[in-house]
């Protein structure tokens, strides 16, 4: 398979990378090391392995202690990554070291004083994960390690970090909490995080007796804009046993913030839609061509589309553990039931070169999915050029055929594909959520669009399609060969739909039948915008993505929403039959 | 004129017999034990493919006949399904699990009392009369709409599985009041016989025999009027018709509205056959699939969609059970075999090898080999564009 | 030409017609009636395939013994194709042409409800493994299933525990999700939660009286980022949490929109009714660490029962060379594992009758049959319910569930709607 031709160049630099890595990690952990504070160490220690109600008051105390080792610690114990090492008769809590040798294992830190895990021999240990066990957590001691870590993030060089603690001791309900978040205040920097701590402090002051800091209160909340508050501005509001002057100061700050929440649904809805957009753009421009331009009713486009995903999960794969399949025919050969398998091995890359994986998918999804395509147009679609209503058929059986094999080879269930760490998380501009995926899906989409257009408009391949599309005949007249242009247009296209797939990979699930989900949407986006035409698609996916999103919004449900807009298109078709942009022609049948 | 040639009449007579005689005879009179004997599964799976062949009628009458390639033509055939579905629900009574009036889902959803929209198809003729109107009145907005502003070709397509497409969804909706994803189900009663005993799916088996053969003839009797030339002229050239001063928009609407009440009656002697109706019955795919019987049978004859909609389910009925983890590999690759290189499909397919045999000779006696059309790039109109 | 299509026609019937009697002696068939294609082979395949295990393993130890006979099992496999009615067909066909003893099959209500009447007019036997909404009870099928009391409700009862206010419902728009919400709507009321705290929306009939609750995505569905933008805002206040019935694919976009919007299982935990460790695996488990989910059955479960089941059914899975049965990284779940209890209760009662007869062992089975399941001990209940153990547990970056809660020997109780509407009306 693609990922296995030539991987000596990467596994070089993988190498030289990694090493230059484990170098900058091992000079981390040498500074750790020598900034440990033998108490704080102590008390980890002694928390990890106290049972019962102690522990979780061991751990509280740790909070003021203020300390990296602290954090460090406490988050590798939520994620199961603190274990414990059973030596005789006490047992050592150690966190294992990132970096692993060949058999995966690697030297274990001691948690009490920070050095190496020695044997007997004073020789350093070396585990595999799965070699110990971990430290175990509840529900309960996880909320403690939380507000814990919460406390510590209150000082975290990370604003986000620091946003997010504010934000949790504003929701406590706690009066005591107002003084920590003060002094923090005073020390604060960050604007937004001074923003969050006014906030969180006057989301606690609702709870003072006294009504004139309540009301003080609630004119901060509503000048701030604050929407997690607005659960306790409207309990405050509706109350009966409050006094008057604090409900009229409630409503008043409830209605400022009802129309904040409006405005950021409106722009959030805006983004939603574009992204939305995007993605329909992204997968219909495939299609946009191999039907479009090319009159071919591709219902095969779809599992173009889940190649490409499949082939993302596949360099996924290859880029960690390898990846393995085998199936079993259902004939035999005297007796001996036929089947076959492959198995390709994995890097078992690990850190940011792991996360880059994504990079060499996208050029592989195209290329597969290309290959995928140049197969099935030379095998079925080159006889149906004539016949477009038929090609609906062959494509269709082509699209059965193809889903049966995607469930054999890699079975019935869909498999796992996880994002990237640079494609994760999202920021917020003035609380509209902003994905990184969905931001990334619009300059994608963009970019793919751009890309097509010079493909099409600059190069002398696309002038040879726009010929070809225009008038077969004349330009195989013309010394045109039809049969290759026809042949690299399909495959392109089919490319365009890997790349759709890897990239929806990302957001959606990478199953067998991954392209049904988007086969009539994208057929739709096509007709509407006007076959033939590449901006008209471009159009009518961003109208029909920002459509839906606002009838989501505006209907409250995903279904109507949806079901208005098919009755659009169709009312809109019967407007314009041609699409947005319909080429226009003399000529009749 | 004759409507058959001899052959064709002895060909259907035979085919009458068997399904309408035969079939139920030795289902009725025959012992379980006997060789003879025709079980009652068969005699339902049979009544459901009679059902699937008028579906397939309907389709080959808008694609074969008029050049209209329908891909929503299952929304019709599942609104029969419904209408009567509601008829059959309503006869259940308070046998359901609830022992109350009203059919179960309501009660879970928490109504107490009857909806409006439901009480009519208490009637038996109230629900075949709505079998009639509703898929009639939809097909003849939408067909008005889609043909007043000439929508045709692939856009026609693409529109009628829109339409079918944001049907499913509303039919999903459990606020719809009709079941939701579930549909209905457990029927008990039609016209006071027990839908689940063998001698009323006998009858249900019957009826749907007769109701094919009336589809049958007449739409051979259409295709065969002066109606039915100017249908095909439409299909091979509509502007040609147009400026002929015909109005083709009249004509492709009325056909339409037949071909969506012939579905719609397809689905009604479907549901208490199959014994349930739900929304993925109006899913885009069945719509294709109605096509695709109709491709391997052969368009643009009446007995290629009956054929072709035996002959696929068939092949799917015993696929699914012989071969569960490859028989879409085996339907798929049929689909695309038959396409590319049997476009006039099984009805075609002696005429396609008598034209290969002639090759055959030909070159053996050193003469010109006429021009053969069975190569797949035989020029059929092209509707696109 | 007609003439030789309707002889083509003829002799395709007469072909279908006549099926094989053809049968081994001393062998029992059974039927295995799942979608091993369509949109529900995700879930579905994987119960054909502890079908086949358990089969195996039965014929490997002697067979099932019925007076001082013993029957090997057959297998018939047919697939059901995700499409209802040819559930439908299917069923009768294993009924009244293959004649089985008993099926072990469907995923979805639909199509239970849809083989339904054609196993209580054939007098059939049907076991039913999937979590279910409740609200039915056929004399002709067996529930393994999880009803709603024991999944939803003590899922919610830990959450209330855990000091949860506010609970966000969604879910895909078909009956188990629409059920199991309404009656989880009555249950938060009962407990004292504020309607305003339920989030989702609602949607009441003419008299206002509340008929569903939650918010619904169709099947399929894709795009999460207004639902999640919505749980987002609707946590911001804190305590929150979202029960969530979505079926099977439409998990994975949820999920990785929940992911990407940083909504962590600290802040606001998901439990999911319709996720278990077989659908884990097509999900980014390290962002879902500490989200929750509720069966009967966990992989994890540390028993020695289990553990003796796991390795014995890694083992199979390593020789198996029938088609379509995936080798690599497969996982077990609460669905197999009552597949699985299901042939062993069935199995152990038609041992106790004495004979494959329908009512003979139906008789049987309502009289209490007991199976030490992998996970625990099941008994079937009078009401064709299974008395079992329920697990609450959240998901580890591994893609298994750690337990944290333990309900022991829950009765299952189809039957919620009403009870709680008195309860309401009471209070």
């Amino acid at each position: 398979m693609g990922g296995g031709k030539n991987p000596r160049p990467f596994l070089k630099m993988h190498r030289t990378l990694k090493f230059l890595f484990s170098l900058l990690c091992g000079i981390f952990s040498v500074l750790a090391v020598q900034a440990q504070d033998a108490a704080i160490r102590e008390k980890l220690s002694h928390a990890i392995l106290a049972e019962g109600a102690e522990q979780p008051k061991l751990v509280g105390e740790l909070s003021d202690t203020g300390s990296k080792i602290v954090r460090e610690v406490l988050v590798a114990w939520t994620r199961d990554n603190v274990f414990l090492y059973d030596a005789d008769t006490v047992k050592i809590p150690v966190l294992l070291e990132d970096q692993t040798d060949a058999d995966g294992k690697a030297r274990a830190i001691r948690i009490d004083n920070g050095k190496f895990l020695l044997d007997d021999k004073k020789q350093e240990l070396r585990f595999a994960p799965t070699e110990l066990t971990s430290a175990d957590t509840d529900a309960a001691l996880r909320t403690v390690i939380q507000q814990t870590l919460d406390s510590l993030a209150l000082a975290d060089p990370d604003p986000d970090a620091r946003e997010n603690a504010v934000l949790k001791l504003g929701n406590s309900k706690k009066l005591k909490n107002i003084p920590v978040l003060q002094a923090r205040l005073a020390k604060e920097n960050d604007l937004t995080v001074r923003r969050n701590i006014n906030e969180a402090i006057a989301m606690l002051q609702l709870g003072d007796p006294d009504p004139k800091v309540q009301v003080a209160a609630l004119q901060q909340l509503a000048a701030l804009k604050s929407i997690g508050s607005l659960d306790m501005v409207k309990s405050l509001a509706e109350s009966k046993t409050a006094a008057p002057e604090i409900v009229k100061a409630a409503k008043l700050s409830a209605e400022t913030i009802g129309e904040h929440i409006a405005a950021v649904n409106f722009f959030g809805t805006i983004f939603r839609g574009l992204s939305l957009g995007s993605i329909l753009l992204v997968v219909t421009l495939g299609l946009a061509i191999t039907f479009g331009l090319m009159g071919i009713i591709n219902m095969a486009h779809g599992e173009m589309i889940a190649v490409g995903a499949y082939t993302t999960y596949v360099v996924q794969n290859l880029f960690g553990s390898g990846f393995a399949f085998s199936i079993n025919l259902p004939f035999s050969f005297f007796g001996h039931p036929l089947g076959f398998g492959l198995h390709l091995p994995g890097m078992n890359s690990t850190g940011w070169f792991y996360e880059t994986y994504f990079i060499f998918a996208l050029p592989l999804s195209f290329l597969m999915a290309a290959l995928a395509g140049l197969a099935l147009e030379r095998s079925v679609i080159r006889f149906l050029y004539r016949r477009p209503l038929e090609s609906l058929l062959a494509t269709w059986g082509v699209s059965l055929v193809m889903q049966q094999l995607f469930r054999m080879v890699f079975g019935a269930n869909n498999v796992q594909v996880s994002s990237p760490r640079w494609l994760q998380g999202h920021f917020t501009l003035n609380d509209v959520l902003l994905g990184y995926n969905r931001v990334f899906v619009i300059g994608f989409a963009v970019l793919i669009v751009i890309g097509t257009w010079m493909l099409l408009t600059k190069t002398p391949l696309g002038l040879l399609i726009r010929a070809v599309m225009q008038n077969r005949d004349m330009a195989s007249c013309m010394g045109v060969r039809t049969a290759r242009v026809n042949m690299m247009t399909f495959a392109f296209g089919s490319g365009l739909a890997g790349l759709a797939g890897a990239f929806l990979s990302q957001i959606g699930n990478v199953g067998p039948s991954l392209g049904q989900s988007y086969i009539v949407d994208s057929f739709m986006t096509v007709v509407v915008g006007g076959v033939g035409s590449i901006v008209g698609t471009v159009y009518a996916a961003v109208g029909i993505g920002t459509s839906d999103q606002v009838l989501q919004q505006v209907t409250g449900s995903p279904v109507t929403g949806k079901i208005v807009v098919l009755v659009c298109i169709i009312l809109f078709l019967q407007w314009k039959p041609g699409g947005l942009f319909s080429i226009r022609s003399r000529s009749l049948d | 004129m004759r409507l058959f040639s001899k052959w064709e009449l002895i060909a259907v007579g035979a085919a009458v017999l068997l399904m309408l005689v035969v079939l139920p005879c030795l289902n009725a009179f025959t012992l379980e034990s006997s060789w003879l004997h025709v079980s009652n599964f068969t005699i339902t799976v049979y009544g459901k493919y009679l059902c699937y062949a008028m579906l397939a009628i309907s389709v080959d009458l808008l694609w074969g006949y008029t050049g209209l390639l329908s891909l929503g033509q299952a929304l019709f055939f599942a609104l029969g399904g419904y209408m009567l579905g509601m008829y059959l629900m309503r006869m259940i009574g308070d046998l359901g699990q609830y022992h109350q009036p009203i059919p179960d889902f309501l009660v879970f959803l928490g109504w107490s009392t009857l909806p409006a929209f439901w009480k009519p198809f208490g009637s038996f003729p109230f629900a075949m009369f709505m079998a009639v109107l509703l898929p009639g009145t939809l097909a003849g907005i939408f067909g008005y709409l889609a043909f007043r502003s000439r929508i045709r070709g692939v856009y026609f397509s693409i529109l009628t599985q829109a339409l079918t497409y944001a049907a499913c969804l509303l039919f999903f909706r459990n606020s719809l009041l009709l079941g939701g994803n579930n549909g209905f189900t457990d029927f008990k009663f039609i016209l006071g016989h027990d839908t689940r005993e063998p001698a009323t799916q006998r009858g249900l088996f019957i009826v749907t025999g007769i109701a094919l053969l009336l589809v049958y003839l007449v739409c051979k009797w259409l295709t065969t009027t002066k109606f039915g030339k100017v249908q095909r002229a439409i299909r091979d050239s509509e502007n040609r018709v147009m400026f002929s001063g015909y109005s083709t928009a009249n004509f492709k609407l009325f056909i339409f509205v037949l071909a969506s009440v012939i579905a719609s009656l397809a689905g009604v002697l479907y549901v208490p056959q199959v014994g349930i109706i739900n929304p993925s019955e109006m899913a885009p795919d069945k719509s294709l699939e109605a096509v695709v019987w109709v491709a391997v049978g052969g368009r643009g004859t009446l007995i290629g969609p009956i054929l072709g909609a035996f002959a696929v389910n068939a092949m799917k009925s015993w696929a699914t059970r012989a071969y569960p983890d490859m028989w879409l590999i085996f339907l798929g690759t049929m689909f695309i075999l038959v396409t590319v290189f049997m476009p006039k499909g099984i009805v075609g397919l002696p005429a396609q090898l008598r034209d290969v045999y002639k090759k055959l000779t030909a070159r053996k006696m050193k003469v010109e080999p006429a021009p053969v059309a069975a190569n797949g790039e035989e020029p059929l109109p092209a509707k696109s564009e | 030409m007609k003439k030789h299509l309707m002889k083509c026609l003829a002799a395709m019937s007469a072909a279908v017609m006549v099926s094989s009697h053809a049968s081994a002696q001393d062998t029992v068939k059974i039927g295995i009636l799942h979608s091993l294609s369509g949109t529900m082979a995700i879930s579905e395949t994987s119960l054909r395939d502890v079908l086949l295990y358990a089969f195996d393993e039965i014929n490997g130890a002697g067979g099932i013994k019925v007076g001082d006979k013993s029957y090997k099992i057959e297998p018939v496999i047919v697939d059901g194709a995700s499409n209802w009615p040819l559930f439908a067909e299917k069923a009768k066909q294993l009924l009244e042409e293959d004649k089985v003893a008993v099926t072990f099959g469907c995923w979805t209500s639909v199509s239970r409800k849809s083989v339904l009447p054609v196993f209580e007019k054939d007098n059939g036997m049907l076991f039913y493994p999937v979590q279910y909404e409740g609200e039915e009870l056929s004399k002709n099928i067996f529930y393994t299933a999880e009803a709603v009391n024991q999944q939803a409700t003590p899922a919610v009862d830990y959450l209330l525990k855990a000091g949860k206010k506010k609970f966000y419902l969604i879910g895909t728009d078909y009956v188990y999700p629409q059920t199991t919400d309404l009656i989880l709507y009555k249950y938060l009321l009962l407990h004292g939660i504020p309607a305003e705290n339920i989030g989702g929306g609602f949607r009441k009939d003419d008299s206002g009286k509340v008929i569903s609750a939650g918010k619904y995505v169709p099947f399929g569905h894709t795009d999460f980022q207004q639902i999640v933008a919505d749980i987002k805002q609707f946590a911001a206040s804190g305590d929150a949490c979202v029960l969530n019935t979505i079926n099977g694919d439409s998990n994975v976009p949820f999920f990785k929109e929940i992911a990407a919007a940083g909504l962590t299982a600290a802040d606001c935990p998901v439990v999911s009714f319709s996720l278990a460790e077989d659908e884990l695996r097509a999900l980014p488990t390290k962002d879902l660490v500490g989200e929750l989910g509720c069966w009967t059955y966990f992989m994890s479960i540390n028993s020695p029962a289990n553990k003796a089941f796991l390795k014995s059914w890694n083992a199979w899975l390593k020789t198996q060379t029938h088609p379509g049965v995936v080798k690599e990284k497969r996982a077990v779940d609460s669905p197999m594992v009552l597949s699985y209890d299901g042939v062993y209760l069935w199995k152990a009662a038609v041992e106790k009758a004495g004979s494959f007869d329908v009512d003979k062992v139906s008789a049987v089975l309502e009289g209490g049959v007991v199976f030490d399941g992998p996970g625990g001990k099941v008994t079937m209940q009078k009401n064709h319910h299974v008395t079992k153990d329920v697990f609450i547990g959240e998901t580890k970056a591994n893609g298994q569930f750690k337990i944290l809660e333990t309900f022991p020997q829950v009765y299952g109780e189809p039957f919620m709607l009403k009870d709680l509407d008195a309860k309401l009306a009471a209070k």
